[in-house]
């Protein structure tokens, strides 16, 4: 191991160009608002700024890379930056969870990559090295990986890393199939808005009430109908282009701390999902993939990717059986039977319905009152009603000596497998509607879980749910104290 | 139906110092009355006038509010609180539309506050706030303590987070 340099290092030159190349369109944007309150000279002006733009942008960029250092030290990585205000952060390796390498298209044209260091703290860019070498970065990762333990036994390459779960290219197109997006329709409402806004498209103008009169005679049922076909094939075409974007080569291979997840096509990414840090397993279907028993395995972790809310996702499509390997991989135990699952009592049934019920009420007597057309909202509402009495028969828990399963989701459903030392806070919750149907809520609060979308035991017998709440304490307790005794601590 | 399970339960639990409800009335008075000088001032408008109904109703509506919600919200929402200081963890219970039952493992708690309100700190009283690393409720407080109880349960608390972690 060398002496690391003392004055510390740059990053790599090429994120010159690439920070001027994203700082200029933000000083354009101001650019082309000055320009248009200037009616006249409109484009010198714009053309003058655009250039001011740019050499000022390029003055920045050149300061900032000037002023960015960063040393890697014997157990820990300094940082300093900041161009008027100096800032030097220290991250301890002992503290670092997550080391991602991601290279963009232009990274990849120059041979490098982005280092993001996760330590689960709330600040969004601790420790990002934005474009450093490939080598470097790989380098890096290594020497955070091996951390505050000096072993040098895991410097094998990535290619002897058993592959736990890979997406070939037709199960990738199906994927994609199954992420039906229509993203890129709103991209083209939002193309469109901004056209209007700049005064360069008037719909007012162009949407007159005789172009209108004109081209309802044009709407026929065919045309509906076609214009139908070809946005459910926009929304196809749009999921497979964006999952192919995104899950390209995806593969998830075991590491000796987690499991390592590689996947992009034009941005290839690498994380790595620390297994001490995981704190939930969380299989994901939608209806149509259940019914071909298809699913999703992702991970809930404190250190992970903060756009994705602490959950990684470890296999974007696959079969049980491949998730249960890769569940037995990562140390869960996998979901007990069917018919170990257990619900809420009949009358929660009430309770499910209960909201969408006095909804359809109270429109059934706006459709007395005022207005007929109420009536259908009334018939919604009962028809939601039913859909949420639905949810009370897939609603459902099992417990066994490991771990808490909830299941929960009409359509989507979401299984979620909490080992009982990962708990945190336990609360039973009662409504005034809960209290006279005598029915209670459990929440288990987790480390890193999606906001609203945590663990919840919903309606079960008040009862049952205070001892419920009562033995998941106690698994936790006897589960930490088991940990203690082997040496381990979650 | 079996019976609720809330109410006769919480004999076991120890209640805060009755001079919470008096911190809870203070505090609710004092939105009260800014609430009422609001409605006031809202009253003398020339726009408010324009409306069939009498300008003295808007007042009264927020005056009557306000005596709810000093007189009686206070004590039924400090009678809604308890606690227990187990062995291994601390349980909660507060909430009176919606009743919570918290149970907050000491081998969870990453840090502890004392806070001391304005208000609280005329009666001798405090907020015993205990922080958890997850998400959703993850600070649980526990308000109307006496500022020594609550610098003594800190403590205890925080041994058995010291001798969790040997």
């Amino acid at each position: 191991m060398s002496a690391p340099a003392p004055e510390g290092k740059r990053l790599h030159p090429a994120s010159l160009i690439v920070r001027w190349l994203k700082l200029v369109p933000q000083m354009l944007a101001g650019g082309i608002g000055l320009a248009a309150s200037a009616s006249h000279e409109g484009i010198r002006r714009f053309i003058l700024f655009a250039m001011v733009a740019a050499l000022a942008g390029a003055l920045f960029a050149l300061i900032s890379w000037w002023r960015f250092r960063y040393t890697i030290g014997p157990g820990e990585i300094a940082i300093e930056k900041g161009v008027i205000k100096r800032q030097r952060r220290v991250i301890p390796f002992d503290r670092v969870q997550d080391v991602a390498i991601e290279r963009g298209l232009i990274a990849r044209l120059f041979g490098t990559a982005r280092v993001r260091i996760e330590t689960g703290g709330a600040a969004k860019d601790e420790g990002e090295l934005d474009m450093v070498a490939l080598g470097d970065a790989h380098a890096l990762r290594d020497r955070v990986r091996l951390g505050a333990r000096a072993e040098t036994a895991e410097m094998a390459t990535p290619a002897a890393e058993p592959v736990l779960f890979a997406l070939d290219v037709p199960r990738l197109l199906l994927s994609g199939l199954f992420g039906f997006s229509l993203v890129f329709l709103a991209a083209i409402g939002a193309v469109v808005q901004q056209l209007d806004q700049f005064d360069l498209v008037d719909w007012d103008q162009w949407f007159t009430a005789e172009r209108a009169e004109a081209a309802s005679h044009l709407v026929t049922l065919q045309i509906v109908l076609i214009l139908g076909v070809l946005i459910v094939l926009a929304g196809m075409v749009g999921g497979v282009v964006r999952t192919v974007l995104r899950d390209f080569g995806f593969r998830l291979t075991r590491t000796e701390a987690g499991l390592r997840r590689r996947r992009g096509l034009f941005t290839l990414s690498e994380v790595v999902i620390p297994l001490r840090r995981t704190q939930a397993a969380l299989i994901d279907s939608g209806l149509i993939g259940r019914a071909f028993g298809w699913y999703r395995l992702s991970f809930q972790t404190l250190g992970a990717d903060r756009k994705e809310g602490g959950v990684q996702i470890a296999a974007p499509l696959a079969r049980m059986d491949e998730i249960l390997l890769i569940l037995a991989e990562a140390g869960f135990s996998a979901p007990p039977p069917r018919d170990a699952f257990r619900g809420g009592p009949r009358r929660a049934l009430l309770r499910w319905a209960a909201p969408w019920l006095a909804l359809a009420l109270a429109a059934a007597v706006g459709a007395w009152l005022f207005d007929l057309r109420a009536a259908i909202a009334a018939i919604a509402f009962v028809l939601l009603g039913l859909a949420a009495m639905l949810h009370w028969r897939v609603h459902c828990h099992s417990a066994d000596t490991d771990a808490l399963y909830v299941s929960r989701g009409l359509l989507k459903r979401r299984l979620a497998i909490l080992p009982y030392e990962k708990t945190q806070i336990i609360a039973v919750s009662r409504g005034p509607l809960q209290r006279g149907l005598a029915l209670a809520s459990i929440a288990v609060d987790t480390a890193g879980a999606p906001p609203m979308r945590g663990i919840r035991l919903v309606h079960l017998d008040s009862g049952e749910a205070d001892a419920g709440a009562d033995r998941l304490h106690a698994a936790f307790l006897a589960a930490r104290a088991a940990l203690k005794a082997g040496g381990g601590r979650g | 139906m079996q019976p609720d399970g809330t109410g006769d339960e919480s004999s076991a639990m120890t209640p805060l110092d009755p001079a919470h409800a008096a911190v809870l009335r203070i505090r609710f008075g004092l939105v009260a009355a800014a609430a009422i000088l609001v409605a006031l001032v809202a009253m003398s408008q020339r726009a408010l006038a324009a409306l069939p109904v009498p300008a003295w109703l808007l007042p009264a509506i927020v005056l009557a509010a306000g005596l709810v919600a000093t007189l009686i919200v206070p004590v039924r929402r400090y009678r809604a609180w308890g606690y227990r200081e187990g062995e291994d963890e601390i349980e909660i219970r507060r909430g009176r539309l919606i009743r919570v039952r918290t149970i907050v493992p000491f081998g969870r708690v990453q840090h502890i506050d004392v806070a001391l309100g304005p208000i609280q700190r005329m009666f001798g009283l405090g907020t015993l706030i205990l922080h958890t690393a997850g998400t959703q409720g993850a600070s649980v407080p526990l308000p109307g303590l006496r500022v020594a109880d609550a610098e003594q349960m800190r403590d205890r608390i925080r041994a058995k987070i010291r001798q969790d972690l040997v």
